[in-house]
């Protein structure tokens, strides 16, 4: 029910103005250069946003250029096909049976032996005062036997702590997390899964008792959500992924999912 | 009788620019500067601030459109109606329920996020989470981005409807397209609603305002309805039926005669049966508009039968609401009129509005609000005793002297002049009738009051004749005496050697003093500010003036005369103007110049010069008197210059100037910043 047609309204019964063409033909004209100026004399932040938006604007037109320019241009048809074979290997087949079992096997040794192909196979060492922090305790505060845990922590469902005397190690309830972002490294979607547990911090055993959580350690993530199945039938409800980011420092845990 | 104002409602910014708004407003209202050195809890309190006053204004605006949107539940059904109609009810709902769920998770991750703050240890580590902390707010105002536009559309939209009050007077008008409905109401009211030969030409509710009996009436032109079942109606049919179902109002509904409309007189009765549920406890008029192509009588039989089925049923709906009913006058309920020629417009009109007015007052009087107001007034009447009458008692004194006094007015009043002549404000009385004057035709003269800027009132005196006489028996007296004294000559040729000494001298005098005053005129600066007071010992008297005259061998009676009779003391100022007219005459006389120049300067002080050696003083000659006056004045352009009155004078008018004290020193001293 647009009541605001009354400027319509107004044009068809008395007309536009004598001058209203003209007029806004150099309006539009004008803009440009007052566009340009803004954009020249811009400070701070103003002008960085501006500057940003401007960008993204002129990378789209080009985009449409070059896409409407396609037509004219000239490809080189030299690719080749994916699973193209050379002749002399038509006859031949490309995996069988018996190779995919030995894969299998070799992947089970391979995961006995504790070594595997992560995404960040490489992490920076952290020292001992980085991840922990000193707790003086004691009537005159001069005991410096317990320590507090500064980074992300998982613990688990049934966690109860020590009693407060005799833990050595703090891990406070604000950096503990138990739910992960996890993403598919193919479908390149990313789930909000719960953690299970630590599976490995390569920064030694003894994070990875406490189960503190930095950038490369490995986690145990809950996956019944994706509705994994094996193989052989049945559901795959746990399966490991590796933190990618600083968790303490962004407040989520990013892991990309090993598969 | 709230009326809906959904104009108020503050505009819903987009996705994008919100995010914009409210991370500008937290750069702007909240400190910036921090450094790696602070301490860390300051540290920690500046980036929770940060996070705390991003999650406050999230907060503060979507709150603000929560509530200013109005709940479809809350308004009146009739607004309720349209805006499901135009807007959707469950999409409405949803958006504004978006909305909360962004707002409360916003507020979620705020405290997490603060939480987390509480356990940075170096600033690094409490800037990202703070620019976690905001990105995450502001990717969920991202993902409500489309509720956004959506409720701005709807507001936008929602600005413009039409102000329609639903419990007032009403008038609607319905009936099938393009039968007349746009040219009533143009021609009722001042609403210019678009009339154009297709159909649907009105897409929406149109008001207009008119009165009748003193009161307003609101008058709703509503888009043509077609006959078809209700599920297959259109956005704006749906317009009309909300209109008809919600508004109490009386309904006229239209038919077009002539059919000039595109649909047969069968196919609007047709309609009219459909939609007749809806104008239950409605006053009803059918109104057949068109009558100047058609006229109801050279009406086709088949089609008349049509129309007086259509009375009797809006007969019928009519005797069902109203007790005191017309139903023997069924022409109450069908009118016949034509927008064209403008005839049966306002009858129309008028019907309309009566029937409605008769229903809102019994409606009223059977309510039970209106006992209150009943109550609130009560006329009492003394109950007669019993059938006795007893007229006023005037005594028989009073009866006579009434009738005497009328008879004493046979005086015209002024007020009796007043009324015959026109009444309060056309009447203006003559004040100069009762003048007393000498002459009775001098009554109605006119007298200016102000002549060259001077009032009249001023210059009359009551004994003016008389001194007009003295004065011209003076002037003539002065004449005789001035022939009588042209006997000498005025030429210079004719004067003897001393008058001509005496004339030289008193020429260079003349000079001189102009010279002085000039000179005293450029000078100004050199000058003391206080002037030497002339004559303080008080030795210029009258007597010396006479021994000087007596010396020189004149006459000195008449100048004494003079100057005693002029002296300020004496009389007041206005006599001496007579007396000065005299002199006039003797202005070029030799014989008493100074007389003349003490006539002219009565009463300011005749400065001599300053560098003549007066015999008393000291000075040996003019040169050294000179020299001397030189000194002074060098020596007093110094005070001159610092306002000072004289060598004296220490005072220091401003002991702290605020130039001096105040301010930081570029270079030098305190005293000379």
């Amino acid at each position: 029910m647009p009541q605001g047609d009354y400027i319509e309204l107004h044009r068809k019964r008395h007309g536009y103005r004598p001058d209203f063409f003209e007029r806004k033909r150099k309006k539009d004209a004008r803009e440009v250069h007052k566009r340009s100026a803004f954009a020249q004399k811009a400070l701070g932040i103003k002008g960085k946003m501006f500057a940003k938006k401007r960008y993204a604007e002129k990378a789209t037109m080009k985009k449409t250029l070059a896409m409407h320019s396609e037509r004219t241009n000239r490809h080189k048809i030299d690719q080749v096909e994916e699973g193209a074979v050379p002749a002399y290997l038509l006859d031949r087949e490309e995996t069988s049976r018996a190779k995919v079992l030995s894969n299998t096997i070799k992947q089970k040794r391979k995961e006995k032996a504790g070594k595997w192909e992560v995404p960040l196979p490489k992490v920076r060492p952290i020292a001992q005062d980085e991840m922990f922090r000193v707790i003086r305790s004691g009537k005159r505060k001069t005991k410096q036997w317990k320590r507090m845990v500064t980074k992300a922590t998982f613990v688990g469902a049934g966690f109860t702590r020590k009693p407060p005397k005799y833990e050595r190690f703090i891990r406070p309830m604000g950096l503990r997390f138990t739910k992960a972002h996890v993403t598919h490294p193919e479908l390149k979607c990313t789930f909000n899964l719960e953690m299970i547990g630590v599976k490995k911090n390569p920064n030694g055993p003894m994070y990875t008792s406490l189960g503190v959580i930095t950038k490369g350690t490995v986690i145990e993530v809950n996956v019944s959500e994706l509705g994994l199945v094996t193989p052989a039938g049945k559901v795959v409800w746990g399966k490991y992924a590796q933190v990618t980011n600083n968790p303490e420092n962004d407040g989520c845990i990013n892991a990309v999912l090993l598969v | 009788m709230v009326l809906y104002n959904f104009k108020k409602i503050t505009v819903v910014p987009s996705g994008k620019d919100f995010v914009d708004i409210v991370l500008s407003r937290t750069q702007r209202q909240t400190p910036t500067v921090v450094h790696k050195g602070y301490s860390i809890s300051r540290i920690r309190q500046f980036y929770m601030r940060k996070v705390k006053f991003t999650q406050q204004t999230f907060h503060d605006k979507l709150s603000t459109i929560l509530e200013e949107f109005p709940r479809l539940d809350e308004v009146h059904p009739f607004y309720g109606d349209l805006m499901n109609v135009l807007y959707d009810k469950d999409h409405y709902k949803l958006a504004l329920g978006q909305l909360n769920t962004a707002r409360n998770l916003i507020e979620k991750i705020c405290k997490d996020y603060v939480r987390l703050l509480k356990y940075g240890d170096s600033l690094y580590r409490c800037k990202q989470l703070k620019k976690a902390a905001l990105g995450r707010m502001c990717t969920v105002m991202k993902r409500v981005g489309p509720s956004l536009a959506y409720l701005e559309q709807v507001r936008q939209h929602m600005a413009r409807l039409p102000s329609i009050d639903p419990n007032t007077r009403t008038i609607l008008i319905c009936g099938y397209p393009n039968v007349g409905k746009s040219s009533f109401i143009n021609k009722i009211t001042r609403a210019d609603v678009e009339v154009q030969p297709y159909a649907f030409t009105t897409k929406s509710l149109f008001v207009g305002h008119t009165d009748y009996k003193y009161l307003r009436w609101q008058v709703i032109d509503t888009p043509g309805i077609l006959d078809h079942p209700l599920e297959d109606r259109n956005t704006i049919e749906m317009l009309s039926i909300t209109a008809l179902a919600h508004l109490r109002a009386a309904v006229l509904f239209f038919i077009d005669l002539s059919g000039s409309c595109g649909y047969s007189i069968a196919q609007q009765a047709a309609l009219f049966k459909s939609i007749k549920p809806l104008f239950a406890n409605k006053p009803l008029i059918i109104v057949c508009n068109k009558t100047d192509l058609q006229p109801l009588e050279t009406l086709a039989e088949d089609e008349r039968q049509i129309i007086q089925e259509l009375k009797k049923e809006a007969s019928k709906c009519a005797a069902g609401q109203l007790i005191n009913a017309v139903p023997d006058d069924d022409d109450g309920c069908l009118l016949t009129m034509s927008t064209m020629t403008e005839e049966g417009v306002i009858a129309v009109k008028n019907a309309a509005c009566e029937r409605l007015l008769q229903q809102r007052v019994e409606v009223k009087m059977k309510s039970k609000k209106i006992s209150d107001c009943l109550n609130r007034i009560h006329v009492a009447m003394p109950r007669p005793r019993d059938t006795k009458e007893r007229p006023p008692c005037i005594p028989q004194a009073v009866i006579e002297a009434r009738a005497k006094s009328n008879a004493n007015r046979e005086r015209k009043l002024e007020k009796d002049l007043e009324n015959e002549h026109g009444g309060a404000g056309v009447y203006s009385v003559n004040m100069h009738k009762h003048y007393l004057l000498a002459v009775e035709d001098w009554k109605e003269d006119v007298v200016p009051e102000i002549i060259d800027g001077h009032n009249i009132a001023d210059f009359v005196d009551v004994d003016i004749l008389q001194r007009l006489d003295e004065l011209e028996r003076e002037e003539d007296a002065l004449a005789e005496a001035a022939l009588a004294n042209d006997d000498e000559d005025m030429s210079e040729e004719e004067l003897s050697p001393e008058e001509m000494q005496a004339l030289a001298v008193i020429r260079r005098k003349k000079k001189k003093l102009l010279e002085e005053h000039r000179l005293k005129k450029t000078t100004a600066d050199s000058r003391p500010i206080v002037p030497r007071r002339h004559d303080k010992d008080r030795e210029y008297t009258s007597s010396r003036m006479g021994r000087h005259l007596v010396s020189m061998g004149l006459d000195p009676s008449a100048a004494l005369n003079r100057v005693r009779s002029r002296s300020a003391s004496r009389r007041g100022r206005k006599r001496e103007r007579s007396t000065i007219g005299e002199d006039d005459a003797d202005a070029m006389d030799i014989d008493q110049p100074s007389k003349r120049l003490r006539a002219r300067s009565r009463s300011r002080s005749q400065s001599r010069a300053l560098t003549e050696a007066i015999p008393g003083e000291g000075f040996k000659d003019t040169a050294q008197k000179q020299k001397a006056v030189k000194l002074a004045q060098k020596a007093s352009k110094k005070r001159n210059k610092n306002a000072r009155r004289g060598e004296g004078d220490r005072v220091i008018v401003n002991l702290k100037p605020k130039h001096l004290f105040s301010g930081k020193r570029s270079i030098g001293k305190t005293d000379r910043r």
